[in-house]
């Protein structure tokens, strides 16, 4: 009785008291080139994180490009005129030739059946021989190293579908050296090292995807899902793509995307905003201002009917079931969020407690609300994890019919409630912690225009009602709209016989 | 095109914003103020009435209570025979509810006001953790004293936890990423101990509920336990609510013996996995290390941030950066508190480029091992140690935990300090000395997990290899201890079941079964199940019809096939295996054991016998009153299953049980059929 009490007083409380008080530690400012900045006032500690969201991610790949959102990340490590050349006039000299060779060698190649081999060949030798004149020039690492030795942790940067993302910590003496840093690189970054860097990226994919079999997975479950919208390709690109593509085209798309009002940057832990903006001012305000990127045209259309990918893989088996939804923007949003925390959230989420702990179908059963993006209509993803000696048809039929149920009856009034008051005592309890705050404010603002929507949205969820999970579940969960994908083991060879 | 691709070179590396920007200055030239002082939180500590020691740290940023008692035990004292016990026993201290409180409800409890309390097992210490909002404090405090103090260990979450293990181990080599490191740590640390050893079927098998009451009888007492407590509270309170809730907890036992020691020395070698599913070759390579207290751990810590530890160093510079070889390549000194850690280099690299990865790495310790850094290199590394101090004391979480660390190894409060001292004082020559002394390339071990179709050049270029061989044991059948007398009463106990059954002879006089039959599984997991069975002595066909269509399966024993609507495929080894254990247990001629070649039938109790051979072993208890077998005991698929047995009824002059309960469900015969000349050939015949 007393619990219940509680947790109807919880959630208006405590959601009014921390906007309230957080928005007294937020200052928000955008420069004139249009680039917005969030500072996060927390003094406890001489330290500060630092997070730059880039609103261009993998849709943004050009055609036969894949995987190039993902290359100018790697490249963002690469330094400047200044940081990572031991002569930059050398230097720049000799990566210049270097796309001269390889334009040559790409002539060639592009005859196709006519072309002569023997001359490949020597070209391809005079490009090796381009690349490692102008690596005599550089000074390697030299970016990373000055972050590393000035106490910088946690440097590192991700892409994703919709975005691409820089972060790390300085002690809190380090603001202006930050600042420096990160202007530079993206006011003139230096692609220098690109083929070799093209290789590691190349590495990354056999790693992430060709040498994992839920890697693989997960790249057949989006090439058939979506049919023409970019989501279809896995973040990381296709091997060939990677494979050829150039410094030219990183410059390209670096340029089209990386300007100004396309990025958010945040700043959070022991720094002062006024010295931060002034500091903005004169190491951002270089960067001039550019046209906004274009949004992705390719709208994908309506899937009719079930669609079915089974992957061969040695390793035991594994079930990935998406269901198209809308994008974030979409009215329905934060019911789709309740109803991924009702099927998947903590021990309580019905996925667990019926498939992993009352029928021991699965090892592991979980709800993603949106799957490999959100700016554009995407996938409700479930995935499961067969138990041994449990077969992929089975687990998937417990998956179903547990849906089935949650379309066909309201939620339990009492773990619709509990799934708010995680959902808001989550945010509460991530509130102390630098990087995490300036990941979440940056990624909010740049989403939704409005870095208080980390907040707000609380109030959207605790306006669900059963109805509306109920609702959603049976507008989104249909067969015609799903795309299932598993792992099979491969017949052996010469079993067959 | 030229001109294009020119203009693009020209903005993007910036010359017009250059031009029109204000000069600002460079990186070189700035100058940074002092780092403002940072002031670590002490802790209060205190000891209970019972003995617990306390530690209580006050912050009120947050409406949030955490804390967590660290209990002086681990998975190091896990018995030779029952791998696992600990971990299964840390899980099911939490799952398994407590006296008052199913685990079920507690996860509904807590969650309803978005706490948790939790438990886990590590290799040195295991830890039960609480937290949650202030609001819920009391609330929270209570289910943790419960679950620490009052845990029932209820059965099914003991099955449950059990049966998650042994997915985990059938799943053990699938990403062949986490291979290489799992094995280069088997064998530095040697695979007949705790430290290097790893849990296979068999062991949980064992595991039963009283080993989990008795490891937790054992370990988890007052005075063996430090609890933390973190967040909105003040401490004095803070101290008297726990003294009044843990005071009266006055469980004792005899003090706990120390960790046992690392007493393994591993043989250096290479060892190779073959892998036809990866397109890169995944590595681990090392040698046993040192202790967070060796004096010279500092040097080595420099030393390996040089060698292999972020963009800057060494390994990363070569091999990722030069050779563009590897998207990841690292080294450590992983140093442990209280045993040697390792040193150790791991990475990944495309198929082909393995052989000059590896010889890369064997360049580059050596050129550490030959010559004095750069001053650069070591200023640069020292420096980004010491600059980045800070950051263990960003968070006073952080601060309490390591006071926690310190504190239960038996480390001096100021160890830190004087790690960050000894960083300051390495020299270049310090570097080179540790190099030489403690990394040793000739005793490193090699662990690589590849596909050698796309290696042109085979592994064994840089050395001897060996296979590694990562198949996962199936559990043995365990028999029980046989002798004359046994053997007779064992006899006896099956000749009393035949004669039951109607006589020998007419067992005997069976050729042939078919079975019609329907497994009566709950609708959840897709209702019931029509199935014939087709039998003679050795070959068996099955068929059932689901809702997708007819699966048939047939084995002889030795191969065997499964049809289903999309095809037949071969059986695979592992579903080949439980065949071959279903044809032993085959009724009725299994009933007739005592006349087999090479099969034991062994008592082993009044009313149980066991009945093994060819690799085959399972348990009869009989019905003391009939004598009638009253249950079947065995592994399938490494799991213990059970079929009970009733409703026995006369068929053709034999009497034979027409339900079965199994593990899945009830299976009810609706006929059984004798002699209707069925034939090899047509029990194999394909769709």
């Amino acid at each position: 009785m007393r619990t219940r009490l509680l947790l109807l007083l919880l959630p208006g409380l405590l959601c009014a008291q921390s906007l309230q008080d957080f928005e007294k530690k937020v200052t928000s400012f955008t420069l004139p080139n249009g680039l917005q900045f969030l500072v996060i006032e927390r003094h406890d500690a001489p330290v500060v994180s630092f997070h730059t969201y880039v609103n261009a991610g993998a849709v943004d790949d050009p055609g036969g490009s894949t995987g190039l959102a993902h290359m100018f990340e790697h490249m963002a490590f690469k330094g400047t005129p200044q940081i990572g050349s031991k002569n930059w006039v050398k230097e720049k000299a000799a990566l210049d030739a270097i796309e001269r060779a390889y334009d040559r060698l790409e002539a060639e190649r592009n005859k196709s059946f006519r072309s002569d081999k023997a001359k490949i060949a020597q070209l391809e030798a005079a490009l090796k021989d381009a690349i490692a004149t102008a690596d005599s020039y550089v000074e390697s690492n030299e970016y990373d190293r000055i972050v590393e030795s000035n106490g910088g942790v946690g440097m590192n940067a991700g892409t994703s579908e919709d975005s691409t993302q820089y972060f790390y910590s300085f002690p809190s003496n380090r603001l202006e050296l930050w600042f420096v840093m990160e202007s530079e690189r993206f006011l003139r970054p230096v692609m220098r090292e690109f083929y070799k860097e093209r290789d590691v990226v190349r590495e990354e994919r056999r790693m992430r995807v060709e040498s994992n079999p839920q890697g693989m997975l997960v790249e057949a479950l989006l090439a058939t899902a979506f049919e023409a919208h970019p989501y279809h390709n896995f973040a990381g690109g296709w091997a060939s793509d990677i494979e050829s593509f150039r410094r030219t085209d990183a410059e390209a798309f670096f340029k089209k995307y990386y300007v100004p009002g396309n990025m958010v940057i945040s700043i959070a832990g022991d720094v002062n905003p006024t010295q931060a903006k002034a500091l903005a001012q004169k190491y951002f305000g270089r960067i001039p201002a550019g046209k906004n990127p274009p949004l992705v045209r390719t709208v994908e259309p309506e899937q009719n009917g079930e669609k079915r990918v089974k992957v061969a893989s040695p390793a035991q088996p594994f079930l990935v079931v998406g269901y198209k939804r809308p994008d974030d923007q979409s009215p329905d949003a934060p019911a789709l969020d309740v109803l991924t925390e009702i099927l998947s959230g903590g021990r309580t989420g019905i996925l667990y407690k019926e498939m992993v702990r009352d029928q021991q179908i699965a090892l592991a059963a979980q709800a993603i609300s949106t799957y490999p993006g959100s700016k554009y209509p995407s996938l409700f993803l479930l995935f499961a994890i067969p138990n041994t000696g449990k077969t992929v048809e089975e687990t998937e039929k417990a998956l179903y019919s547990i849906l089935e149920r949650v379309k066909g009856e309201t939620v339990d009034p009492v773990a619709l409630q509990r799934v708010k008051t995680k959902l808001r005592a989550g945010l509460i309890q991530s509130l102390d912690d630098n990087s995490g705050l300036a990941d979440t404010l940056a990624s909010y603002q740049a989403k939704y225009g409005d870095w208080r929507k980390v907040f707000t949205e609380l109030d959207e969820y605790n306006k669900v009602t059963a109805a509306d999970v109920q609702r959603v579940a049976k507008q989104y969960l249909i067969e015609t709209a799903r795309t299932v994908a598993w792992t099979y083991a491969p017949q052996a060879e010469g079993a067959a016989k | 095109m030229k001109r294009l691709s020119l203009l693009l070179l020209i903005t993007a590396a910036g010359c017009f914003a250059q031009n029109a920007a204000p000069a600002v200055p460079t990186y070189k030239q700035l100058v940074y103020p002092p780092l403002k002082e940072v002031r670590p939180p002490e802790p209060v500590e205190v000891t209970l009435s019972n003995g617990m020691r306390v530690f209580l740290l006050e912050n009120h940023e947050l409406p949030v209570v955490r804390g967590f008692a660290m209990v002086r035990t681990g998975n190091l004292f896990d018995p030779s025979d029952k791998r696992g016990l600990s971990q299964v026993m840390g899980e099911v201290l939490r799952s398994g509810g407590t006296k008052t409180k199913t685990g079920d409800q507690i996860d509904e409890d807590l969650e309803n006001v978005a706490a948790s309390v939790e438990s886990s097992m590590g290799e040195t210490s295991a830890t039960v953790s609480f937290s949650g909002l202030k609001e819920t404090e009391d609330q929270v405090l209570a289910v943790f004293k419960d679950v620490l103090t009052a845990p029932e260990f209820r059965q099914d979450k003991i099955d449950l936890t059990l049966n998650q293990f042994r997915g985990g181990i059938a799943r053990r080599n699938d990403d062949a990423s986490e291979i290489p490191r799992r094995e280069l740590l088997s064998l530095l640390y040697g695979r007949d101990n705790s430290y290097g050893w790893s849990t296979e079927y068999e062991h949980l098998n064992r595991i039963k509920r009283q080993d989990l009451i008795d490891f937790y009888t054992r370990y988890y007492f007052p005075k063996n336990i430090m609890l933390a407590v973190y967040g909105d509270f003040n401490v004095a309170q803070m101290q008297a609510k726990l003294e009044q809730l843990l005071g009266s907890w006055k469980a004792e036992q005899a003090p706990v013996p120390a960790f046992p020691q690392v007493t393994n020395k591993p043989a250096p070698g290479i060892h190779f996995a073959a892998r036809a599913d990866v397109t890169q070759t995944f590595f681990s390579i090392g040698h046993l290390g040192g202790t967070l207290r060796d004096k010279d751990y500092p040097a080595l810590e420099v030393a390996t941030n040089i060698l292999g530890e972020g963009f800057k160093s060494r390994l990363m510079s070569q091999i990722r950066t030069k050779l563009g070889y590897a998207y990841s390549i690292g080294a450590t000194w992983a140093a442990n508190y209280n045993h040697p850690g390792t040193f150790r280099i791991g990475g990944s690299t495309k198929s082909a480029s393995t052989v000059e990865t590896i010889q890369a790495i064997r360049t580059e310790i050596d050129k550490m091992r030959a010559a004095e850094v750069t001053p650069v290199e070591l200023s640069e590394a020292k420096e980004s140690v010491l600059n980045s101090f800070v950051f263990f004391f960003d968070n006073p979480e952080k601060t309490l935990n390591r006071v926690m660390q310190y504190a239960y190894f038996g480390y001096p409060k100021d160890f830190l300090f004087q790690y960050q001292k000894a960083i300051a004082s390495v020299t270049r020559a310090d570097v080179l000395r540790v190099m030489k002394q403690y990394v040793k390339p000739e005793d490193l071990v090699i662990v690589a997990v590849g596909n050698p179709k796309e290696m042109p050049k085979p592994l064994s270029t840089v050395g001897t290899v060996q296979e590694l061989d990562l198949t996962i044991p199936q559990p043995k059948q365990e028999t029980a201890a046989a002798d004359a007398a046994s053997i007779t009463k064992g006899k006896a106990l099956l000749a009393k079941a035949q004669q039951a059954m109607g006589g020998a002879d007419k067992i005997a006089a069976i050729k042939d079964v078919t079975v019609t039959a329907r497994l009566n599984l709950p609708p959840a997991q897709g209702g019931p199940i029509a199935m014939t069975g087709y039998s003679m002595p050795g070959p068996v066909r099955q068929e059932q019809t689901l809702p997708f269509g007819k699966v048939i399966v047939f084995s002889d024993g030795k191969t065997g096939w499964i049809g289903t609507p999309q095809g037949v495929q071969e059986m695979p080894g592992e579903v080949l295996k439980q065949m071959q254990g279903e044809i032993f247990r085959q009724l009725p001629a299994i009933f007739l054991a005592d006349r087999m070649a090479g099969v034991t039938v062994n008592a082993v109790s009044d009313t149980a016998v066991e009945i093994s051979g060819n690799g085959q072993s399972f348990r009869f208890e009989f019905d003391a009153a009939t004598g009638l077998p009253a249950k079947m005991t065995y592994l399938d698929g490494g799991m213990e299953a059970t079929e009970a047995y009733s409703d026995w009824r006369e068929v053709g002059g034999i009497k034979l049980p027409f339900v079965s309960k199994l593990d899945a469900g009830p299976l009810t015969v609706s006929e059984y059929k004798f002699n209707t000349g069925l034939k090899v050939e047509d029990l194999g015949k394909r769709p």
